[in-house]
C-alpha cells in the first residue's frame, strides 16, 4: 500500500512538474516514474474499477473511437478514465490512471476506456483484464517500428487469447487479418462490418496488405473495398470468407467532412438504430460502428447510444477546424496508407477541396521511413488541386513524390510558419483549406498554430 | 509521316505480394521517365502463375515481400520465372531487385536455424539471417561510372546479412547506414543491368540517375545509347536534403565500424576478400 501510494504521488508530481514547465501535456512521464517504483500499479487501480474497462487497438481510428465510448459512457452517467492524449503506450495508460486517482492512492471510476498501441496489448490486457477488447483494423504502419504486419497480428492474437473469463472481443470482420484473428481464438468473438455496397471501391488500393487466404494461399476474391483491405471478400477455394457480422452498419450516407449517417442493425436486436454524426469519412463510419458495437457490449441502450452519438465532437487533431485569417482550415491526421487514401478521398471527392497542405515528418512518432507514401493513392488530387503545398521535414519527398503523380505544386517548405503563409497566399478568401499532416507534423503546425493564437493547446482539449 | 512510339516496358514481378515499402515509386519513376522522353511505358504486371510478356520487358523490379506473402511467391519463383528471367536477362533485360527480390535472386537464403532456401542463382550472392535489423537512412557511394551525382540514398530495414561471391561486385560503398551486411561495407549487387540493393524509400525517385542508368542499360541493345536530358532539380533537392542529414547519423547510431576505419572513397578491390566471406556478425 505504501508502495502503491508512493507510486502515484511520484506520478502525480511529475505530471504536474512537466505540464508547468510546458514541456508537454505531461501525458506519458508520470507513468515511467510510477512504474519504476510500483510496476504492478497499473494493475493494481484497475481493479479498482467499478466496472471494468475496454481496451481499443489497431493500425487506424483508436483515438476516435476510445473518445466516442468515453462519450457514451459519460453521457449515461458514468465516471470515466482514459488515455484521452492519445498516449497509448503503457505508459501513458499508466500515467492516464494515475492522473484519476485519489490523494489515498485509490481510483474512483466506473469504466476504463483505453486505447492500446498494437505492440502493447499483450501487456495491457495481461495487466488491465478488460471487460472487452476491441480490435478496429490492421494495415501498414510504421515498418521501421513496428516490422511487418504479420509480427503484429500474432501479437494481436496472443493477446486476445489470454482475455479473462467473460471478456468479449469484439472484431471488424472486414479486415481479413483482423477475422483469421477471431477464427483462431477459442471463444466466439463479437463480429462488426459494413453493409453498404454503395460506398464501396471496386478495386483494392496499392497499399492493400492482407490479399490471400490464410487456409490456402490463393488470392482472396473482394466484392466490396471499403477502407483498404477492408472490405466483403472470400477465399475462391471456398477456404475463407468474412465473418457473418452481428452488427451492421447499412446504408450510409457521407457528406464530406461534415457529416456521416448510418442505419445500425444487430442481429439479436429487434429495432435498427439511424445514427448521424457532425463528423465525415467512411473511416469514421467504422469508428462509429465499433463504438455503437462497444456501448452495446457495456450494456448501454441502442436507442440512447444513437442521441447521444448526434452531438459527438472529433478527437483532437484527427479532425479539427479553425478560422484562420478569412480561410477554414480543416485539420486531418493521416498517418499510413490507408488512412492517408480515405482523408484524401474524403477531402477530394467527398468534400471538393481544392487547397491543400500535406505535411510529412519522419520522426519516431511519424515513422522515419517515408517509403510508404508511394503507396498512397496522390494522383487523386490530379486536376482537383489549385493550391498544394508539400510541407514538414520531408517535404522534399513529397514534392517528388506529386511530381510522379502529375499534381502541381509549389516548391516544399519545411518551416511549418512559411508552410502556413504559402497555403493563406494560395488559398483565395472564404474558401477551405485541407491539411493532412503526419503526426508530429500535425503538432508542428497546431503549435504554430497556437503561437498565433488560434486553438488551445491539447492537453486542455 | 508519323513516327511511331518505340516502346518501353516494366515488368513487376508479384506486384501483389511483394510490395511492402513503397516500391510502387520505383515503378512510377521508371515508367514516368521513359514517358517523358517520349516511349509508350507499359507496365506488365508478373503475379503468380503468369510468365505472359516476360519476353517483351526492358526492367524487371522485384521488390520486397512479408515473410507470408514472401512464402507463397518463392514457390512461383523456381517453378514459372526462374528461366523466363534467365532467358530476358541474357538477351540484355535491365534488373531491379530490392531486399526480398534482392536475396531470392542470389544462390540461397539461410535462416537462424541453418536451412537453407535455393533462390535462382542469376546473381553471386548468398544472404543468412542475423539477429538484428538493420533499420535507418542509407547513403552509398556508388561503383557505377558515369553517372552524377556519385551517391545513391535511401532507407534499409532487414536482418538478412548478404554476402557478394568472388565473382560479384556491389552497387557501392555504405557512407552512411549498414548496406548488404553491417560488416564489409559493401553495399548492393552490380553486374551490368542487373542490381541488387536494400535499399528502398523507394530508391528511384530520389535517384533519378540510377533510373536513368536502368533504363539506358536495357535499350542499349536496341541502339539506344543516350537519353535525352530531363529536369531533375526536385528529385535532386530530395536527394540532396538526405546528403546533408548523413554526417550527423554517421557518428551516431548506426555507422558501421568497418566504414570507420576505412575511407568511403576506397576503391572495392582493397576490400580483403576474407572478411565477405566470414560469418555474419550478429551486432554491427
Amino acid at each position: 500500500m505504501i508502495r502503491r501510494t508512493a507510486a502515484i504521488w511520484a506520478g502525480k508530481a511529475t505530471g504536474a512538474l512537466s505540464r508547468f514547465s510546458r514541456r508537454g501535456g505531461g501525458t506519458t512521464l508520470p507513468g515511467d516514474v510510477a512504474r519504476v517504483i510500483d510496476s504492478d500499479i497499473l494493475r493494481k487501480l484497475s481493479q479498482d474499477l467499478k466496472y471494468g474497462a475496454i481496451v481499443i487497438t489497431g493500425t487506424n481510428g483508436k483515438t476516435t473511437t476510445a473518445r466516442l465510448i468515453s462519450w457514451l459512457l459519460e453521457g449515461a452517467g458514468h465516471r470515466v478514465v482514459s488515455n484521452r492524449s492519445g498516449a497509448n503506450l503503457i505508459f501513458g495508460v499508466t500515467a492516464a490512471a494515475l492522473e484519476s486517482a485519489n490523494a489515498s492512492g485509490r481510483l474512483s471510476a466506473d469504466w476504463g476506456v483505453f486505447e492500446i498501441d498494437e505492440a502493447s496489448l499483450p501487456k495491457a490486457i495481461d495487466e488491465i483484464q478488460p471487460k472487452a477488447a476491441l480490435v478496429l483494423n490492421l494495415f501498414r504502419d510504421q515498418l521501421d517500428r513496428y516490422g511487418e504486419l504479420e509480427s503484429i497480428a500474432k501479437k494481436i492474437e496472443a493477446a486476445l487469447a489470454n482475455l479473462p473469463a467473460g471478456s468479449t472481443a469484439l472484431l471488424n470482420a472486414d479486415d481479413p487479418r483482423v477475422a483469421e484473428i477471431g477464427l483462431n481464438l477459442t471463444g466466439p468473438p463479437l463480429w462488426f462490418g459494413l453493409d453498404d455496397t454503395t460506398v464501396a471501391e471496386r478495386e483494392l488500393p496499392h497499399a492493400a496488405d492482407a490479399r490471400t487466404c490464410p487456409r490456402c494461399g490463393a488470392s482472396l476474391i473482394f466484392d466490396a473495398v471499403y477502407v483498404g483491405h477492408d472490405g466483403v471478400y472470400h477465399c475462391p477455394n471456398g477456404d475463407f470468407e468474412r465473418p457473418p457480422p452481428d452488427i451492421t452498419a447499412k446504408n450510409i450516407k457521407l457528406d464530406g467532412f461534415d457529416n456521416v449517417a448510418m442505419t445500425m442493425h444487430s442481429t439479436k436486436a429487434k429495432q435498427d438504430q439511424r445514427i448521424a454524426l457532425p463528423f465525415g469519412g467512411l473511416y469514421n463510419a467504422y469508428n462509429v460502428l465499433a463504438a455503437y458495437t462497444a456501448g452495446i457490449t457495456l450494456g448501454l441502450d441502442p436507442g440512447y447510444i444513437a442521441r447521444r452519438l448526434q452531438n459527438f465532437r472529433a478527437a483532437f487533431g484527427r479532425q479539427e477546424r479553425m478560422e484562420f485569417r478569412g480561410r477554414h482550415l480543416n485539420l486531418v491526421l493521416s498517418k499510413n496508407p490507408a488512412g492517408f487514401n480515405e482523408t484524401l478521398r474524403t477531402a477530394v471527392d467527398l468534400a471538393n477541396g481544392h487547397n491543400f497542405l500535406i505535411a510529412l515528418n519522419d520522426r519516431k512518432a511519424d515513422g522515419t521511413d517515408v517509403s510508404w507514401i508511394w503507396d498512397v493513392d496522390f494522383e487523386r488530387l490530379k486536376g482537383k488541386a489549385r493550391a498544394l503545398i508539400p510541407a514538414g521535414n520531408r517535404a522534399h519527398d513529397l514534392a517528388v513524390r506529386f511530381k510522379y503523380a502529375g499534381v502541381g505544386a509549389t516548391p516544399p517548405e519545411t518551416d511549418p510558419g512559411k508552410a502556413l503563409d504559402a497555403l493563406v497566399k494560395a488559398t483565395p478568401e472564404g474558401e477551405t483549406a485541407h491539411l493532412l499532416c503526419t503526426y508530429t507534423a500535425m503538432l508542428d503546425l497546431r503549435a504554430e498554430l497556437v503561437r498565433r493564437g488560434w486553438a488551445k493547446p491539447y492537453w486542455e482539449t | 509521316m508519323t513516327r511511331r512510339k518505340q516502346t518501353f516496358t516494366v515488368g513487376w514481378l508479384y506486384p501483389d505480394l511483394m510490395n511492402i515499402y513503397g516500391d510502387r515509386g520505383n515503378i512510377l519513376t521508371l515508367l514516368k521517365r521513359a514517358e517523358w522522353r517520349d516511349y509508350d511505358a507499359r507496365l506488365v504486371e508478373l503475379g503468380r502463375g503468369t510468365t505472359q510478356h516476360m519476353e517483351d520487358v526492358d526492367v524487371f523490379f522485384f521488390g520486397g515481400g512479408q515473410d507470408r506473402e514472401q512464402a507463397l511467391v518463392y514457390e512461383d519463383l523456381l517453378e514459372h520465372k526462374q528461366h523466363p528471367l534467365e532467358r530476358a536477362v541474357q538477351a540484355g533485360a535491365a534488373v531491379l531487385a530490392v531486399c526480398g527480390g534482392y536475396q531470392l535472386l542470389g544462390h540461397y537464403y539461410q535462416t537462424a536455424e541453418g536451412e537453407r532456401f535455393p533462390g535462382i542463382g542469376l546473381i553471386d550472392v548468398r544472404t543468412e539471417a542475423g539477429k538484428k535489423r538493420f533499420i535507418g537512412d542509407v547513403v552509398v557511394d556508388t561503383q557505377i561510372e558515369d553517372i552524377t551525382p556519385g551517391t545513391l540514398v535511401g532507407f534499409e530495414n532487414h536482418s538478412g546479412r548478404t554476402f557478394l561471391g568472388p565473382n560479384a561486385s556491389a552497387l557501392g560503398r555504405v557512407r552512411l547506414g549498414f548496406g548488404n551486411n553491417g560488416s564489409d561495407g559493401t553495399e548492393g549487387y552490380l553486374q551490368g543491368g542487373v542490381l541488387g540493393t536494400y535499399l528502398h524509400g523507394s530508391l528511384l525517385p530520389k535517384n533519378p540517375h540510377l533510373a536513368d542508368y536502368l533504363i539506358r542499360s536495357a535499350l542499349r541493345r536496341r541502339g539506344v545509347d543516350e537519353l535525352s536530358p530531363l529536369d531533375d532539380s526536385v528529385e535532386l533537392a530530395a536527394h540532396a536534403r538526405i546528403l546533408e542529414r548523413a554526417p550527423h547519423a554517421a557518428h551516431g547510431r548506426h555507422a558501421s565500424p568497418a566504414l570507420l576505419q576505412r575511407p568511403s572513397h576506397a576503391p572495392l578491390e582493397s576490400r580483403p576478400r576474407s572478411r565477405a566471406d566470414a560469418p555474419p556478425p550478429d551486432q554491427p
